[in-house]
């Protein structure tokens, strides 16, 4: 039985008809101790039928350790949603549930090149000098974490300061540890400050200076 | 079972006079958007969230809404209202609304992102989670704190929790969480429940729930994560005790989201004041579902506020326009 199956298909299809641009997911794999490697495969396999525009790459990881450690890979599976370039748009774990919607939309940005921000927060990221690096950790059934995925996705696009991830929180207990997650979504700024919940753009904004000013 | 969801945001023209704008997807909002996009009304409903549903999103379950034998799931049900709404025609932006104008003849509601207009409005923003007041509550949210259980439950898997409340959102939730914890007090300030009797009996009948009645939170102990504790008091004898938990999740009712509404309709207790037809007190403006003053809030409820509101609605514009 197909993983994404004919109902869901036929939505995915409608959708990713507005894509432009081709788009490639780069997906980093392993065959041993990565629970979802596998399903992850699967599902990217089948996703990648709904549109000619879409291409999957598969890595292996212990092949490109060294210069996937470069990109910031450090945990599988990883998927990168490469378009003209690799914006820093990445998932981690399992893009299931309603974080499916969080790749189909990061897809689509890619393709596009559409983002919807708020002038301000152009005018931030377009004097931003410094990298900032996005953590967002999420579980599939949280209705409230795709749009501070996106969020983050969105400003990754937007600035080549950003580099900005989905992690999925129970495939990596380590850092859910590390970073005291214990509801979701939190976003974790450059290692060290938190925003709490779905938080509107101005307040992640606000967030990321504030951290800026403290590093 | 994986499962996966599909929710794209559109876009709308913001140079458009529209019949009708909701503000909110909540089930009373989607329900209105059905009926009014039925009606062939230029409707749009604004969402903040990307995902419809309001606060079906957050419960796992739904009982006791008609036509569902066996409980069904609260994100489904939300799904498919919305879905069922957008195949009639509905236009659903996901933005979030931030000031509005309802007090002239077109109604102005803008968002982050543009500036909608139309000849009406339904308010239909709900409500959100009430919060103890404790002084660190803030603090820990997601850290500890939850008010959401299908968000934050698997993250106490075989830990110790804490659910505050004594009604029908406390008890059902409590059921679900207590799947995940190893154990769970379900501690509420009086001596007597307003939850369902139905959710009372299978509360009792669970063996890793325990209930401290007569008792409130009064501090959280959380600054690290192991050894963590809240402080509770007995409303009776006033003593204070300690309790160990590795979190706490709250559902003491709700507030509804009508900050925007201040100097735009009459509110009371912050709960907009409507009539039998959902009528606020400014013309071209009706309110459904939680926001209102004095209603049962429930999901029944809510999508027959939708419906007699969408008609109410369309009666207008047909006499008005
Ligand atoms: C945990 C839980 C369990 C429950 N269980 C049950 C049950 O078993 N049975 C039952 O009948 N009821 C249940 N309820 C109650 C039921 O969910 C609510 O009564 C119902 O959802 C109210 O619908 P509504 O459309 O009025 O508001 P809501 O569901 O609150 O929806 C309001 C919507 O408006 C949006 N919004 C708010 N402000 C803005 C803004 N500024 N801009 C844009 N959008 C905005 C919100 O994001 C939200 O989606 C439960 C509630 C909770 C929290």
């Amino acid at each position: 039985m197909p993983m994404l199956d004919e109902k869901v298909m036929s939505e995915v299809k409608k959708v990713l008809a507005a894509m432009r641009e081709p788009v490639t997911l780069r997906l980093y794999t392993q065959e041993l101790e990565c629970a979802y490697c596998k399903d992850t495969h699967t599902l990217l396999d089948e996703l990648v039928e709904a549109n000619p525009l879409l291409k999957l790459e598969v890595i292996n990881f212990d092949e490109v350790k060294e210069d996937a450690a470069k990109e910031g890979i450090d945990k599988l599976p990883a998927i990168v949603v490469v378009g003209e370039r690799d914006y820093g748009i990445r998932f981690y774990g399992i893009p299931a549930g309603y974080e499916f919607s969080s790749l189909l939309n990061a897809i689509l940005m890619v393709s596009t090149k559409i983002v919807k921000l708020t002038d301000e927060t152009k005018e931030f990221l377009a004097k931003l000098d410094k990298p900032v690096h996005l953590q967002v950790y999420v579980t599939p059934t949280c209705p409230y974490c795709p749009p501070s995925v996106i969020l983050a996705h969105q400003l990754a696009m937007a600035s080549k300061m950003v580099r900005a991830d989905m992690v999925e929180a129970s495939e990596f207990p380590h850092l859910v540890q590390k970073y005291s997650v214990q509801g979701v979504p939190r976003t974790v700024i450059n290692e060290k400050w938190f925003v709490e919940g779905a938080a509107p753009e101005a307040m992640v904004i606000a967030k990321i200076k504030e951290a800026l000013l403290d590093a | 079972m994986l499962d996966f969801n599909v929710l794209i945001p559109e876009t709308a023209e913001p140079d458009k006079l529209w019949d009708l704008i909701i503000l909110g997807g909540g089930p009373a909002g989607l329900t209105a958007g059905i009926y009014a996009a039925r009606y062939k009304l230029e409707t749009l409903l604004l969402e903040k969230s990307i995902v419809s549903g309001g606060q079906l999103t957050a419960t796992q379950w739904i009982e006791n809404y008609p036509g569902f034998r066996e409980p069904v799931l609260g994100k489904k049900l939300a799904a498919d209202m919305e879905a069922q709404a957008k195949h009639f025609g509905l236009k659903v932006i996901s933005e979030n609304v931030q000031s509005v104008n309802l007090v002239d003849e077109i109604k102005v509601i803008e968002t982050d992102y543009a500036k909608y207009q139309a000849k009406t409005v339904i308010i239909a923003t709900g409500s959100s989670p009430r919060r103890l007041g404790l002084s660190d509550e803030q603090k820990y949210a997601g850290n500890g704190v939850s008010y959401c259980s299908t968000c934050d439950a698997p993250f106490f898997k075989d830990k110790v929790v804490a659910v505050v409340g004594g009604g029908n959102t406390a008890f059902e939730e409590a059921l679900f969480i207590a799947k995940y914890a190893s154990q769970l007090y379900l501690i509420h300030r009086r001596e007597e429940f307003t939850a369902d009797r139905i959710f009372q009996d299978k509360v009792f009948a669970e063996p890793n729930i325990k209930i401290i009645t007569n008792s409130v939170v009064t501090g959280l102990n959380f600054d690290l994560l192991v050894g963590r504790s809240l402080n509770l008091q007995n409303t009776i004898s006033k003593e204070s005790s300690e309790l160990e938990v590795d979190g706490i999740f709250i559902f003491i009712g709700n507030l509804p989201n009508t900050s925007l509404f201040t100097q735009q309709v009459e509110l009371d207790e912050g709960y907009v004041v409507t009539n039998r037809k959902y009528e606020t007190n400014q013309r071209g403006v009706w309110a459904i579902g939680d926001v209102q003053k004095g209603v049962l809030r429930q999901v029944a409820t809510a999508v027959g506020d939708g419906a007699g509101a969408a008609h109410q609605v369309n009666k207008y514009l047909v006499e008005n326009h």
